[in-house]
């Protein structure tokens, strides 16, 4: 390749694989707290859902 | 019954798909329209029809979420600090637990500025490292951050937790500022100032940027208001356990 071309674009592929790694950590970053968020949240649910029957069964039941 | 969702709660997955979207629209136009930036000085050479006489710098395209994340973790750190006043004011525990929610928001994309800051001290001044002063003032922010966390958890759920969380958080927020404005407070510093009036940037810059912006901003919204919600769940949770305790 042209000697001028090289220096030109000198600081494109160096570059690359440290640009790759910045976006490649922003998403696992943003993706692990999603997952964790989602998580929780599916959980609570099904935790409210078995104590609100819980709480039902027991109101009705005779003393 | 459990309470219902609220205006917040049903935006919350529709922002993170808006967010996703318009932060992949972000991507897309910095790798493909934004122009590269140049770099140092080089014999000129007709490239593609242009004279071009700099080195052309693609380490730069870090900056399109560089700035975005770390504007989503000052943002998060002002809900931080206005829901910690609330709780010292009025005493009420949703504030103290959108406080936290608040806090871990900030912390989550202080870790993105951190993990993208990185790679570009790494390649544009050669050291994974350095002790200048926006680098440092912003360590310091995560430390507290970590600490807000590690502070909650060494007291049992209970007023005095809460209270203290809610002083620290406010003293934590001092570095808000500092952090963002230090760069101009010393000029010396590595760190470019990026909101400056001779701007520095092209349209086709700023658009990438704003894009990316306002998408990592309903990103960091919707995780927000997701995670209120499951905080909320958790203490129904525990007035349900209560109920059942007594019903037994």
């Amino acid at each position: 390749m042209n000697e001028i071309l090289m220096s030109v674009y000198g600081a494109v592929l160096p570059a690359a694989p440290y640009v790759i790694a910045a976006y490649a950590l922003i998403l696992v970053g943003l993706f692990v707290y999603v997952a964790f968020v989602v998580r929780g949240l599916k959980k609570n649910e099904r935790d409210i859902e078995a104590l609100e029957e819980a709480v039902a069964r027991l109101g009705k039941a005779p003393r | 019954m459990s309470k219902a969702p609220t205006l917040g709660d049903r935006l919350a997955v529709p922002l993170l798909v808006v967010g996703a979207v318009l932060s992949a629209a972000g991507f897309v136009w910095s790798f493909t329209v934004a122009p590269l930036v140049n770099g140092a000085e080089v014999v000129p050479e007709m490239v593609a029809g242009q004279m071009v006489s700099n080195q052309l710098l693609f380490s730069q395209k870090i900056f399109y979420f560089h700035v975005p994340v770390a504007m989503c973790a000052f943002i998060a750190l002002v809900f931080s600090f206005v829901y910690s006043i609330l709780y010292l004011v009025k005493r009420e525990a949703r504030f103290d637990r959108r406080a936290q929610v608040a806090t871990e928001v900030a912390l989550v994309f202080a870790f993105c500025t951190m993990a993208t800051g990185v790679p570009w001290t790494r390649f544009e001044w050669g050291v994974w490292w350095t002790w200048d002063a926006r680098l440092t003032t912003f360590l310091i922010l995560c430390l507290l951050l970590i600490g807000y966390f590690v502070l909650r958890a060494a007291f049992d759920g209970n007023e005095k937790r809460e209270t203290y969380a809610a002083v620290f958080a406010l003293v934590m927020c001092i570095d808000a500022p500092i952090c963002m404005f230090i760069t101009r407070m010393i000029p010396s510093s590595l760190h470019p100032v990026v909101f400056r009036t001779d701007g520095g940037l092209t349209p086709e810059m700023l658009i990438g940027m704003l894009m990316a912006l306002f998408g990592m901003m309903a990103i960091a919204y919707g995780l927000y208001r997701l995670r209120v919600r499951q905080q909320d769940m958790a203490v129904r949770i525990e007035a349900l356990k209560d109920q059942l305790e007594e019903l037994r």
